[in-house]
């Protein structure tokens, strides 16, 4: 998919400490098949940042993520990619 | 009437132009472009009971679900390609619940039984590779306008069931010890079946009118050298070996092509190379699990059939 997960409105915080980083992030949908993928992901790309050796993700689901929470730049990835929202 | 169709239809295909209905095709077209989508159609179909019964073994209900939603997706990209076989004149229900187990037109390799999450993600990260370059053809080649819009969506998906495959590759790779060696096992039968995927050498094959009809752009060596240049690299990449070696430019197999294979065993004898009618013997005779798999999918059709 060509958007990325902030874009896609998937990140709800992150708090950055002493070489940490602590994400909270949610997914469009609880069967989500793709959720270690995207956490596999987000734990590479960070742990790649200089000075970070710990990555937190909590995984939450309130709110609930709707279509809303996509940002215009989101929406038009998604557009563009076949998907109407 | 034939004739001013034939001197149509290549006109069309020398322009590059796009084929969109049946009135524009001669019969020989439709021929080869129907026999096209069958085996395409049946291989997306197939996978999904032979993914399925290895999904079974999944570790985790997170991998358990990625291994459902990529059957979900295969069964989707089947009913495309037979969508577009029923608006051709053929009946989707005859093809898909009414023929012989035998007359499905998929790779031998899915007979083969995938046995363990590990086969499963060897399969996403080579068979799922074999389709990708196989539809990836057709998506950029195919003269058939329908088809070839179809297959964008289907690229995007496919590109999800590599990375299941790639990321638990390389995950068990690391895990090392049995996990390792499950692994390495796994790719040593599977490897050289997805090689013999791609059918026969340019060489013995004479004459392609998939080619002449631009249904599909590249020839059968051609398809498994890209894939060869894809998989290769990745196995040795997180450690695993593979039968093949770069030279210069192409890739080349370090065992006898074709040789001989014991799908009860899944043991591939290379001290025994064969022919390739051999190997056109045991794809006819179908493997294993064949019958077992559309059975999966026909058992239950007719339970539901409400009789006029």
């Amino acid at each position: 998919m060509p958007i990325n997960l902030v874009d896609l409105g998937l990140v709800y915080g992150v708090e950055v400490g002493e070489g940490t980083v602590r994400l909270r992030l949610t997914f469009t949908a609880m069967g989500c098949p793709a959720t270690e993928m995207i956490m596999d992901d987000i734990r590479t790309r960070l742990l790649a940042e200089p000075g970070i050796d710990d990555v937190q993700i909590d995984v939450v689901w309130d709110p609930p993520w709707t279509s809303s929470r996509l940002t215009q730049e989101g929406r038009e990835g998604l557009r563009a990619w076949g998907l109407s929202v | 009437m034939e004739v001013a169709n034939t001197a149509r239809l290549d006109a069309l295909l020398k322009r590059g132009e796009l084929i969109e209905s049946v009135s524009e095709m001669t019969p020989d077209y439709l021929r080869e472009l129907k026999h096209t989508l069958v085996v395409s159609g049946d291989t997306e179909l197939i996978s999904a009971p032979a993914y399925y019964l290895a999904a079974k073994k999944a570790p985790s209900v997170n991998a358990f679900m990625t291994g459902i939603a990529i059957i979900q997706d295969e069964l989707a990209h089947a009913h495309i390609a037979y969508h577009i076989l029923e608006e051709l004149g053929e009946s989707q229900e005859a093809l898909i619940f009414k023929r012989d187990p035998k007359a499905f037109r998929y790779p031998y390799a899915f007979d083969v039984p995938l046995e363990s999450w590990t086969e499963l993600v060897v399969a996403n990260a080579m068979y799922d590779q074999a389709g990708f370059c196989l539809l990836g053809d057709i998506h950029e080649q195919c003269s058939y306008g329908p088809w070839k819009r179809g297959l964008v969506k289907v690229m995007a998906e496919e590109n999800f069931h590599l990375r299941n495959g790639r990321n638990w590759c390389k995950r068990i790779s690391q895990a090392g010890g049995a996990a390792r060696e499950e692994l390495q096992r796994a790719v040593d039968w599977m490897f050289p079946l997805t090689v013999e995927w791609f059918g026969l050498p340019d060489d013995l094959k004479q004459h392609s009118a998939q080619l002449d009809y631009r249904l599909k752009g590249l020839t059968n060596d051609q398809l498994r050298q890209q894939w060869l240049a894809t998989v290769v690299p990745f196995m040795e990449s997180i450690g695993i070996r593979v039968p093949a070696h770069r030279e210069g430019d192409a890739f080349t197999l370090d065992y006898p092509f074709p040789c001989t294979f014991d799908a009860e065993l899944k043991h591939w004898d290379v001290g025994d190379p064969c022919s390739w009618d051999a190997v056109m013997a045991r794809w006819r005779a179908r493997g294993p699990r064949n019958a077992e798999m559309v059975a999966l999918f026909q058992e239950s059709f007719s339970t539901f059939q409400v009789r006029a």
